[in-house]
Order: C-alpha cells, then sequence, then structure tokens
C-alpha cells in the first residue's frame, strides 16, 4: 500500500470515528440524563423531529426557500459585481468618483441593512434575495476590481501593437486575467449568499430556514432548532463543494500540464 | 581586415541601389511633462532602416531607446518629427510592424498554439486559416509537441519562440525587439539570436533591435545607431563589415575587426566605469 493512500484511509477513519463519537455520545447523553434535553439533542429526537416537520409539510419547502434564495443571490451578486468590476476600472473618470462610495456601502454590517431590504421589498422573497445579492456584490466586486485595476500592461501593449480594438482588448486580456479573482469572489460569495439570505429571514420572514429556526428557539424546541442547522450546514457544505468543483474550471490553465 | 566603422558625419547611409527604406524615423523629438520640469528624451533622431536590413539601436540606460519603438508602434506619439513606414506617416497601430517584448507577453490562460493565433483573430482571419497558420509556425520553430501546453509549462527559450510565432504569424514587413534577450540564459540567447537572424534574412525582413549589449548589436545587426545620453541624440552610425560574413552569429566574435568595432562603441557610449577601486 503506498503511503498517498495509507494516509487518505487513516484521515478518512479518523473523522469517521469524530462523528460517531459525537453522535453515540449525544445519544447516550441524553438518553442517561448527563445532557439538558433544553440545550442538546440526541440523534434520535433530531430524526424524530425531522418526520413531524415532514408531516407538517413546511419543512421541504423552508429548505427550497432558503436554498432558491441563496442560488440567486448567488448568482445575480456575482454577476453584477463582476460587470461592474470589469467595467469600472475603464472609465477611470468615474471609477474615480465612484470608489468612496462603494468602500462606505461595503463597509456598513449586512444585519444594519437588512431592515431597509425588508422596508423596501417586504416580507417575502425578493427582500432576502436582495440582501444576499447585496453581500455577494462586495465579495466579486473587490477582487475582481483590484485585479483590474493591477492589469498587466505589457499584454495591454502588445494587443494593441496587433491593431486590437479596446473591445478585443477587453475580452482577450482584461476578462480571462479577471478570471482567477471571479474564482476567488465565488469561494467567498458562496458563503456569504447564504449568511444575506439568512439574515434576511432572521429579521422579518414568513417561510425559509432562517425562519424555522427562529420559530424553534422561540417556542423551546431543541430538536427542531438543531434540525434547522443541521440543514442549513449541510446546504453550505454542499455549495462550497460544488463551488470548489466549478472554480477550477474558471483557471483551467492554471491547472493543465504541470511540468 | 580592415574595419570600416564610419561616424555619422561622414557617412550617412550605405549605399545600396536595391533596397528601400522602409522605416524611417524624421526629425524625431519626445519629451513628456514630469511632476516639475518637462523631461527631454529624444532630441532630433533622424535615421532609417531599409528592406532587408537589420539595425541596432543601443545606447546608455535609460535614454529612450525603447521609446522609439513605442513611437514606432504607435503606442506614443512623437512631440515632434514623425514616423514613417513605406513612406506613410504612422497614426497607430501599423499591420506592417511586429514587435516583440523585452517581458513574456504571452495570455497565460491561451496554449501554444492559441497564442500565436492570437494576431490573426485580430484581424478577424476565420477559425481554419488562423489554425493551419499556427501549426506551421509552430513546427517551423521548434515546438512542435507542445501546441497545446500553456506558457507556464515551456521554458524561457520556447517560450521566446512561441513570442517570435506569435508576432510572424501576421507577417510583419518589419520586426521591432525591446531588448527580447534580455531574460535568457547565455547559450539559449545565442540560438535564439542566430533564428530571428535567419528568419529575418530568409523573408527579406527588416529589423529594428533595441540592445544595451554591445556585443548582440555587433553579431545580428547590419547597421547600429549609436544614441547619446538623454536627450538622446544619434551620435554615431557604424555599419558593421561582416554582418554578413559570419556564419552564425556565434561565429560573429571571431571576425576580424569585432573586438575593435566593441572597443569603438563602448567609448562611443560613454560610460564611465567607476566600480569598486576605480575612484582615485
Amino acid at each position: 500500500m503506498s503511503e498517498g493512500l495509507r494516509h487518505r484511509l487513516l484521515v478518512n477513519l479518523g473523522r469517521l470515528v469524530v462523528l460517531a463519537a459525537i453522535l453515540v455520545g449525544a445519544e447516550l447523553g441524553i438518553r442517561y440524563g448527563l445532557l439538558s434535553r433544553l440545550f442538546f439533542s440526541s440523534p434520535s429526537e433530531i430524526f424524530a423531529a425531522l418526520q413531524a416537520e415532514l408531516d407538517k409539510g413546511t419543512f421541504l419547502p423552508d429548505v427550497g426557500f432558503t436554498v432558491f434564495e441563496t442560488l440567486l443571490g448567488l448568482a445575480a451578486g456575482s454577476l453584477s459585481g463582476m460587470a461592474v468590476g470589469l467595467t469600472l476600472p475603464q472609465v477611470r473618470i468615474i471609477s474615480n468618483v465612484i470608489e468612496p462610495f462603494l468602500m462606505v456601502l461595503n463597509g456598513i454590517p449586512v444585519i444594519v441593512i437588512a431592515p431597509l431590504f425588508i422596508l423596501w421589498l417586504g416580507l417575502g422573497l425578493a427582500s432576502k434575495v436582495g440582501i444576499s445579492i447585496y453581500i455577494v456584490f462586495f465579495a466579486m466586486f473587490i477582487p475582481v476590481y483590484t485585479a483590474s485595476l493591477r492589469l498587466d500592461t505589457a499584454l495591454v501593449d502588445a494587443l494593441r501593437v496587433m491593431g486590437a480594438s479596446r473591445w478585443q482588448i477587453f475580452w482577450k486580456v482584461i476578462v480571462p486575467s479577471s478570471l482567477p479573482s471571479v474564482y476567488t469572489g465565488l469561494k467567498i460569495g458562496s458563503g456569504l449568499a447564504l449568511i444575506g439570505a439568512v439574515i434576511g429571514e432572521f429579521v422579518a420572514s414568513r417561510a425559509g430556514l432562517g425562519h424555522m429556526i427562529l420559530y424553534a428557539s422561540g417556542n423551546l424546541d431543541t430538536p427542531a432548532l438543531y434540525l434547522g442547522i443541521i440543514a442549513l450546514a449541510a446546504f453550505a457544505a454542499a455549495l462550497s463543494l460544488a463551488v470548489d468543483a466549478i472554480g477550477p474550471l474558471l483557471v483551467h490553465w492554471r491547472f493543465a500540464d504541470e511540468k | 581586415m580592415p574595419s570600416r566603422l564610419v561616424s555619422a558625419n561622414r557617412c550617412s547611409d550605405r549605399p545600396a541601389p536595391d533596397s528601400r527604406t522602409v522605416l524611417e524615423f524624421r526629425n524625431i523629438s519626445f519629451s513628456f511633462s514630469g511632476r516639475r520640469e518637462t523631461i527631454d528624451v529624444l532630441r532630433n533622431v533622424s535615421f532609417t532602416c531599409r528592406e532587408d536590413e537589420i539595425v541596432a539601436v543601443i545606447g546608455p540606460s535609460g535614454c529612450g531607446k525603447s521609446t522609439l519603438l513605442s513611437l514606432a508602434t504607435g503606442l506614443r506619439k512623437p512631440s515632434a518629427g514623425e514616423v514613417l513606414i513605406d513612406g506613410k506617416v504612422v497614426k497607430g497601430a501599423d499591420p506592417r510592424l511586429g514587435m516583440l517584448f523585452q517581458q513574456t507577453t504571452l495570455l497565460p490562460w491561451r496554449s501554444v498554439e492559441e497564442n500565436v493565433e492570437l494576431g490573426l483573430e485580430i484581424r478577424g482571419e476565420p477559425k481554419r486559416v488562423r489554425r493551419r497558420r499556427a501549426i506551421a509556425l509552430v513546427q517551423q520553430y521548434g515546438l512542435a509537441g507542445f501546441e497545446r501546453k500553456y506558457p507556464h509549462a515551456l521554458s524561457g527559450g520556447m517560450q521566446k519562440r512561441a513570442a517570435l510565432a506569435q508576432t510572424l504569424a501576421i507577417e510583419p514587413k518589419v520586426l521591432l525587439l525591446d531588448e527580447p534577450f534580455a531574460a535568457l540564459d547565455a547559450q539559449t540567447r545565442i540560438i535564439i539570436q542566430n533564428d530571428v537572424v535567419k528568419i529575418c534574412r530568409a523573408g527579406r525582413r527588416s529589423m529594428l533591435i533595441v540592445t544595451h549589449d554591445i556585443a548582440e548589436a555587433l553579431a545580428m545587426a547590419d547597421r547600429i545607431v549609436v544614441l547619446s545620453r538623454r536627450p538622446a541624440t544619434v551620435k554615431e552610425l557604424y555599419e558593421v563589415p561582416f554582418s554578413r560574413e559570419a556564419a552564425s552569429v556565434a561565429d560573429a566574435p571571431a571576425m576580424p575587426g569585432f573586438a575593435d568595432d566593441y572597443k569603438r562603441i563602448w567609448n562611443a557610449l560613454d560610460i564611465s566605469i567607476t566600480g569598486m577601486g576605480a575612484a582615485a
């Protein structure tokens, strides 16, 4: 058995042991009264809560609501952050005028902006998507904008000598050179998109996992509270895995034919 | 063989009835506004480069050699005077010019083949034509098997070859080189210098090479323009007597007269060596 394979097997085995210890520990701790039912829940209680929520018929819509808000916020926020980050440096005077405004906006904690979005866009989906777009926009805009400002001018000169138009330079040099930053923005943005959606749901909402968690917490329904947290964690992990799978395609040349 | 070095005062151009002027710098001055004062970079610089001729421009560091090239490519505009290609004033990027830069200008996200296609792509050539030309050039410049590799996977010498193929894909009449071999190791440099000279001669192309390396200028060029310190003027104009006689760039230093020419150009550059222990 090779050294690398052995290492990987050991790591995965270790992870399984840690997970099993947590699950078995919680189950036994609750069952024998070592852990308080108010603060902790056992896996079987959480599973029962899942069945109860499914029976109520609100769990899947809540999950769908939050997932949809997050994905929409991530897509729209990333695209707009990219578009502004790429085009703004092209018109120096406008970028100089606008930059401080964007930086101040970016500095405001999203939690205090959230009530404004609820006010503008209502209690439904739109306000959550809006908050999500808002924070994802900056996560994408800042790296892309910074990269555009630090563009390798030698490449631009080389294309100009070949007779390239501004439009050709934009698409053949400026956009591709921003792709590593787009990957960075996507990685940060995917985490923030979910945070934005859930913050919106916490401030005011009628559905979503954030709403379910808040409701469970108000009712001291600890197993449902854990269920909501676990569902959010699972979605966050899936989203992060998806970005890690898609992201390298954006910078394919960095992974191709290593020496 | 006595060297036939001539100074600008005594002889302006070697008479060659069959070759015509392709690139001409006519009374070029260039200055830019610094923080406090205007800085004069070039003052009344005139010289020509004919068809099938290699001209080297040499001068002290920071004298504005590279500025000359950016004026020819239209990246900058002269403060006075004009650059002419085939008798017409340069206004912007000219399809008859190709330029090889000092630093690598291959796009890192494009394979070697895609990089070679770039110039043709900008001109709107159809994909089939571009690909055929690129594949031929890649083979010709010893990059076969590396078509699909990305620049970062290539050695410095191969990157330079790929950049050369990219520049020549659009078949420029005049090749401009801005200290293009400075970053290469000594042996690779000689091989590539030799390739460039051969390619240039084979296509009867004109070449203007900016360098600070006297040996490089003597080994590659037919004529050498020596610029003075800033504001740069044409200080001397040398003809290299053995330019077409040496079998290769590597053989040039063994040609009679090479050492004398080297010394004369060094003196013309008027660089004082005041290194350690040199101060009196």
